[in-house]
């Protein structure tokens, strides 16, 4: 039965070259959704992790519910959970991040965590014995030192999110998404290769500047052999 | 020192979003005082295809046209139209009345008749602000292929012709709906009396049927009887000869609140006009040779005057 053949159909090409210009002004549009999707999650996952993380690293009582509250979200699988917002946030792009943020903040929380956790306790008392009063020395002392697991934890986030954007095609957003749902539905092989190619170029492109942005902001590490 | 790298590197991603965000949003305000009509699709090429064929025929008018295209399911469509989240979108008579039917706890009331399943809609959707217009004659129903090679052993043309016999032996291929739809498996139990091996969930008669269909996985599989690929992977439709697929005339739902005269003038007209070997020969360009559904709906806008 494989080998009866297509009658009559045009075998599809892996790429349509003339697809790819003609909907240049499609490809630049998904591809800066995406983006913006992304950096919206990512940014806002930030926003209210942060303080969670700080809730969770400072106090026992918190720290259990908030990583079992976020790891919980984080099981939610997310081809249901767009579908299930829908009815309560409408067709909006809210729809999409409000599960996007969600999956964040698990990575970014413990990341945090981890990061303050890092801190070593001989230069926290330093900071103590030179005056610096509590919030000083977080903002001053232990955010800095764990800057660099809390970036690892952005890096993780952003491309985490990158490649769960595509899902959100399914109500109706979705950037890169979109193009792979329309090759899906119409097994037409130039969308979906257009639009797995750019996602995951943009995942490798976000995580390599993020890791440079690492190396600018935290230049006392570069010195130091990562183990 | 270092909170400032911070939170100048925050502020400055906060920046870039908000810029991102605001090149990314579409349509402005509207000039006129036409409203602004939502047309939303389901998600395979024909109803992407109808949607915009509505859409442009209505902007050519002069209203403002925003497109929710491929937004899911009749699942997600129907109810974001009956909650207001879209004004429009091309239905079909027979499978929206028996959605909506269940929706609202009744016994479906579908029928052969597409005019009566259109009336039969609009009684159940009064109240939710909706309301269906005239029925195309052009139809799209769901419908059951197999191969030629299958179709010749057995001998078969019609799905009366399968024999409980071979049923038993055969895996079932549809939507993932399909085993609770009483258009599919419930129905070819009761009108056919067949009892399948299997069912093997996939797309909704999409390419994931199409190859399942192709490869053998599956012996019979949910098709849409437009589709233009049933020709070209020489697969054959089974005669529905004991009408278990009611009339699934396109029609177009829409929102009360966005209705007046002028577009139930301009979408009754292009249901006149529709048929169904136009709906075959434009599926056939989306799916086949892979043309953009949209330029295929803005050629036939064009090509019939609206």
């Amino acid at each position: 039965m494989l080998a009866t053949g297509v009658v009559g159909a045009v075998e599809d090409p892996w790429i349509r070259w003339s697809w790819i210009s003609g909907h240049a002004d499609v490809i630049i549009a998904a591809l800066l959704q995406h983006i913006q999707l992304t950096l919206i999650a990512v940014v806002v996952g930030l926003l209210i992790a942060v303080p969670l993380g700080l809730l969770a690293w400072r106090s026992r009582v918190f720290r259990g519910p908030i990583f079992s509250v976020t790891g919980i979200l984080y099981t939610i699988p997310s081809l249901a959970l767009f579908s299930l917002l829908l009815p309560f946030t409408g067709l909006t792009i809210w729809t999409a991040e409000i599960g996007l943020v969600g999956y964040t903040l698990l990575i970014l929380i413990r990341n945090i965590v981890v990061g303050l956790n890092a801190v070593p306790d001989e230069v926290r008392e330093a900071a103590r014995g030179m005056g610096f009063r509590p919030l000083a020395e977080l903002a001053r002392v232990d955010l800095p030192l764990a800057f660099p697991g809390i970036l690892a934890g952005i890096r993780i986030a952003t491309v985490t999110t990158i490649g769960l954007v595509t899902v959100t095609a399914l109500i109706g957003e979705g950037g890169l998404g979109s193009l792979i749902y329309d090759g899906l539905l119409r097994d037409f092989k130039t969308p979906l290769v257009v639009g797995t190619v750019l996602c995951v170029a943009l995942a490798v492109l976000s995580d390599l500047g993020l890791a440079l942005l690492q190396r600018v902001v935290t230049p006392w590490a570069r010195s130091r052999a990562v183990p | 020192m270092r909170l400032k790298r911070i939170l100048v590197l925050g502020a400055s991603m906060v920046a870039l979003s908000l810029v991102i965000t605001s090149c990314g949003s579409t349509g402005g305000p509207s000039s006129s005082a036409k409203a602004t009509i939502r047309v939303a699709s389901f998600n395979f090429s024909e109803s992407i295809i109808l949607a915009h064929i509505y859409g442009d025929a209505l902007k050519n008018k002069g209203y403002t046209i925003t497109y929710r295209d491929k937004l899911g399911n009749r699942e997600i469509v129907e109810p974001s139209l009956e909650n207001g989240l879209i004004d429009l979108y091309a239905g079909y008579a027979a499978t929206d009345l028996t959605f909506i039917d269940k929706r609202q706890g009744a016994a479906s009331e579908a029928g052969t008749d597409a005019a009566a399943n259109v009336q039969k809609i609009n009684t159940r959707l009064a109240s939710k602000g909706v309301k269906a217009l005239d029925p195309s004659p052009a139809v799209d129903q769901n419908a059951f292929a197999i191969t030629k090679a299958e179709a010749d052993q057995y001998h078969l043309t019609k799905l009366s012709d399968i024999t409980p016999a071979i049923a038993s032996q055969w895996t079932l291929g549809g939507p993932p709906e399909c085993p609770q739809r009483p258009f599919c498996q419930p129905g070819l139990e009761q009108t056919y009396g067949l009892k399948f091996k299997a069912f093997k969930s996939l797309d909704t008669g999409g390419p994931l049927t199409f190859a399942a269909l192709k490869q053998g996985s599956i012996n019979i599989g949910l098709v849409f009887s437009s589709d233009g690929g049933i020709t070209a992977n020489n697969f054959v439709v089974l005669d529905d000869d004991k009408h278990l697929q009611q009339a699934d005339n396109v029609v177009p739902l829409i929102r009360t609140d966005v209705l007046n005269s002028e577009i139930t003038t301009i979408l009754n007209s292009i249901d006149a006009k529709l048929n169904t070997p136009d709906l075959t020969a434009m599926n056939k360009s989306a799916d086949v040779d892979k043309q953009d559904p949209i330029d295929i709906a803005a050629t036939w806008v064009k090509d019939h005057g609206f």
